[in-house]
């Protein structure tokens, strides 16, 4: 079954609540996984400039748990965190892996790339003679990979890494190579929307991406959408502090403006996320995360961005919005 | 025998990137240069922004021990603006960080560790292993792959609960200054007691076996990669309403000797890193600038020293200095006492969850500062761990971090004296030249090595005194 066939089925069975789609889909799905038994996704998995927190949020990955996604889902050919093999030996791994698989792989860059004083901010390996930078290597990965993934907020939009005064001329991915970037952002990312991604390149190839290179499927409402306290909203009914339950909103909450599926989600085996833990949303999935956040505990309409005064809010705020008598 | 200079790079399977270049004299290791080869400049990061923008910001320096940044900067923030925390507060602070170290162990020793003493499949990533000192038997190696896998999933559960009171993770949302914004309900406390019992149970009933049965079989590794034991500790899991008890002490052991803290004696040193000075417009102080192309200098770390020495830090000084561990400073030392202490803190999250009071959010925001230069400290997972901000009209003007791997990985100081891990490494025999590898990656993983939050910058002006932290 082609994507597009696939897509519309779900679309028309999903609504009807007597498992016909379970029933239309089971034998594709079945029928693909028979066929595709040792069908794998090669991976060159680079690490660049952020905190490490990426490859961990993966790690907290469940159904697929992070160990299924190396043995069943993806071949991880080179991956600092995780590979056994070291020193020179991973580096001719990798270097082995880029030339035989060119234009198969897919080259995920957990990352931003500093391009000041010629990338030397972030040196990925060193040999007796030179220094491989993030900035060369991305440049040399990601004209022979197949697709590139950006993990994470860092490598798809600069991300902390970049935040102001950037003083190592950080950027993200998509500004260092000419060609399509799958941007996964998040600080960190949601695994269910990386292993998701991987598993669209495998099952049926490029996503369906927005405005920004990321997939629809997880980035395309916004978090205020389906938040949970969105009727506190609409009510005008705001927090005054942290640990308090109505809305967020007035306590720095980017929900609504920032494109992520976490209410409905979760994060790590869908226990929780920031709102329901009573605090606010500091929009980590946005291209101009951290800057356009902070301060975080300021209202999104006083952070200072033209764009963020526009956000309506309901009509009936000035009689019942507590967070602006605060002062 | 001539001198020969191998470069070990990219030293995988830890947090960041890390090169070291070791010299070889015959079989013998006799110099030892560790890169730290990632800078990113959080201090200028952090100029200029609301100081209560500490407590999610920091965590962005390290993914692995994000809790940790969270924690210091919270405790940084309580003294600036005088909260007076709960006991619940307390005890639900010191679950989430407690699960969070608990992760970070069990994935340090399984995920980064195992695969120097174990035979993995010869499948990606485990590819390329190199097995030339690979010394269990297939039934043991079978054991501990499975326990790989299980490592992984119940590491998982560890940032489970975690995120049940912390929103998410890495990077949790909940611990912040003040207190916890999360109501410790009875089905979240019930929740996180049933995955506390999971983890506790593998701990216990994996982990302690498994790191038991490769010190048995790797014993050489407590007569390689030697440090000089002096340790140093900022303590542990804070308590009272002014943060003032610490249940693991802080201190420096030197031999037998344990002698209480003075911050005041740290003191860092650029001269082997990519660092160079100059004088800071509108101020009379020198400012650290970045320069990558110094003459010389091999790393993005410096060499901080307390009292003129350099001093090793993680859980074995937290053992010791706690006199929870009675042993060397090698590395199955620092392996060992990575275990026991995970197991001491599963007990203590389990004990923590049982005495949690179930009630509303026990968090309490002061708004106006009544200090504007504070110093908090606190050990993150490999170590001791220091925050301290100046701030004027609640925007932070400075803002310094001393982070562990500052500490184990310095580089050589302006006398070249070796920091904690290259001096392990220095003076090492590798029996055959194909082990190199394997044995200066055990020596070093040991360290349980996180460079991410090595990547910053500290821009002391002169010698690190008291007044001038800020």
């Amino acid at each position: 079954m082609d994507k597009e066939k696939f897509n519309e089925l779900c679309h028309d069975l999903a609504p009807r609540s007597d498992h016909t789609l379970t029933e239309a889909i089971l034998q594709e799905v079945s029928s693909f996984q028979a066929g595709h038994q040792n069908k794998r996704l090669p991976v060159i998995w680079i690490e660049t400039s952020d905190s490490g927190d990426n490859n961990i949020a993966f790690l907290n990955s469940t159904y697929p748990y992070a160990g299924q996604v190396f043995t069943d889902m993806i071949d991880l050919l080179y991956c600092n965190s995780f590979m056994t093999a070291q020193g020179k030996h991973a580096l001719n791994i990798l270097e082995q892996a880029a030339v035989m698989l060119k234009g198969q792989f897919t080259l995920v860059v957990e990352g931003a790339i500093p391009l000041k004083d010629n990338g030397l901010y972030n040196v990925i390996i060193r040999t007796e003679n030179r220094n491989i930078t993030a900035l060369e290597a991305v440049n040399w990965l990601g004209n022979l990979a197949k697709y590139v993934v950006a993990m994470g907020t860092c490598a798809s939009f600069g991300g902390v890494s970049s935040a102001r005064p950037n003083i190592t001329g950080s950027v993200a991915v998509r500004q260092v190579l000419n060609r399509e970037i799958i941007n996964v952002s998040g600080c960190p990312v949601n695994p269910d929307w990386f292993v998701g991604t991987l598993a669209h390149l495998l099952m049926y190839g490029r996503p369906e991406l927005d405005d920004l290179g990321r997939p629809t499927l997880f980035y395309g409402y916004t978090v205020h959408r389906h938040c949970q306290r969105r009727s506190y909203f609409d009510k005008g009914d705001f927090a005054e502090n942290l640990g308090d339950i109505e809305c967020m909103f007035s306590l720095g909450c980017m929900g609504p403006r920032t494109g992520a599926d976490c209410p409905y989600r979760q994060w790590i085996n869908y226990v929780n996320w920031p709102v329901r833990a009573n605090t606010p949303c500091i929009g980590c999935t946005n291209e101009d995360f951290p800057d356009g956040s902070t301060p975080f505990f300021t209202p999104l309409s006083e952070k200072g961005s033209d764009k963020d005064k526009e956000i309506n809010l309901p009509p009936n705020r000035k009689e019942t919005n507590k967070w602006q008598k605060r002062g | 025998m001539a001198k020969k200079r191998v470069m070990f790079s990219p030293v995988t399977r830890l947090e960041g990137l890390l090169s070291v270049e070791v010299t070889l004299d015959g079989d013998r290791v006799v110099n030892a240069n560790a890169s730290s080869t990632a800078f990113r400049g959080f201090e200028w990061i952090m100029r200029d922004r609301h100081v209560t923008d500490a407590v999610y910001m920091t965590q962005r320096i390290c993914g692995i021990c994000s809790t940790a940044h969270g924690a210091v900067a919270s405790y940084l923030l309580d003294e600036l603006y005088d909260n007076t925390l709960s006991e619940n507060a307390q005890l639900m602070r010191n679950i989430m960080y407690a699960s969070d170290i608990i992760q970070n162990h069990i994935r340090h020793f399984y995920l980064f560790g195992l695969p120097d003493y174990v035979r993995m499949p010869q499948r990606p990533p485990f590819h390329g292993q190199n097995l030339s000192d690979a010394r269990l038997n297939p039934k043991d190696d079978q054991r501990l792959l499975e326990n790989y896998f299980e490592a992984i999933k119940v590491s998982q559960k560890s940032h489970e609960i975690l995120a049940l009171f912390g929103g998410k993770a890495p990077h949790q949302h909940s611990f912040v200054h003040g207190g916890v914004s999360v109501a410790p309900t009875a089905d979240k406390i019930n929740r996180a007691l049933a995955l506390a019992k999971t983890v506790s149970e593998f701990v216990k009933g994996k982990l302690v076996p498994d790191t038991e049965l490769i010190a048995r079989a790797y014993s050489d590794y407590y007569q390689i990669g030697v440090t000089e034991g002096q340790f140093l500790s900022f303590g542990l899991f804070r308590f009272g309403p002014k943060n003032e008890r610490l249940l693991l002490k802080n201190g420096v052991q030197k031999g037998n000797r344990l002698i209480p803290l003075d911050i005041g004696l740290i003191n860092e040193d650029i001269t082997n890193s990519w660092f160079s000075t100059a004088f800071e417009q509108g101020s009379n102080g020198k400012e650290l600038i970045p320069n990558p192309y110094k003459p010389g200098a091999y790393t993005w770390s410096k060499s901080v020293t307390y009292g003129g020495h350099h001093y090793e830090v993680g859980p074995l000084a937290r053992m010791i200095i706690n006199g929870k561990y009675r042993g060397g400073a090698s590395t199955m030392d620092r392996i060992y006492a990575r275990t026991l202490e995970t197991v001491h803190f599963t007990q203590l999250m389990e004990d923590w969850l049982k005495r949690v009071k179930p009630g509303p959010a026990p968090i309490e925001q002061k708004k106006t500062p009544v200090k504007n230069k504070v110093v908090a400290t606190t050990d993150a997972m490999r170590g001791a761990l220091l925050h301290s901000a100046w701030i004027e009209d609640e925007q932070v003007v400075r803002y310094n971090i001393i982070t562990p791997s500052v500490w184990n990985f310095s580089p050589k100081d302006e006398y070249g004296r070796l920091g904690p891990a290259e001096g392990a490494l220095v003076g090492t025999v590798v029996p055959r030249q194909e082990m190199l590898f394997n044995v200066l990656g055990r020596i070093i993983r040991s360290f349980d090595p996180c460079l991410q939050c090595a990547t910053h910058v500290l821009d002391m002006r002169g010698n690190v005194k008291k007044e001038s932290l800020l």
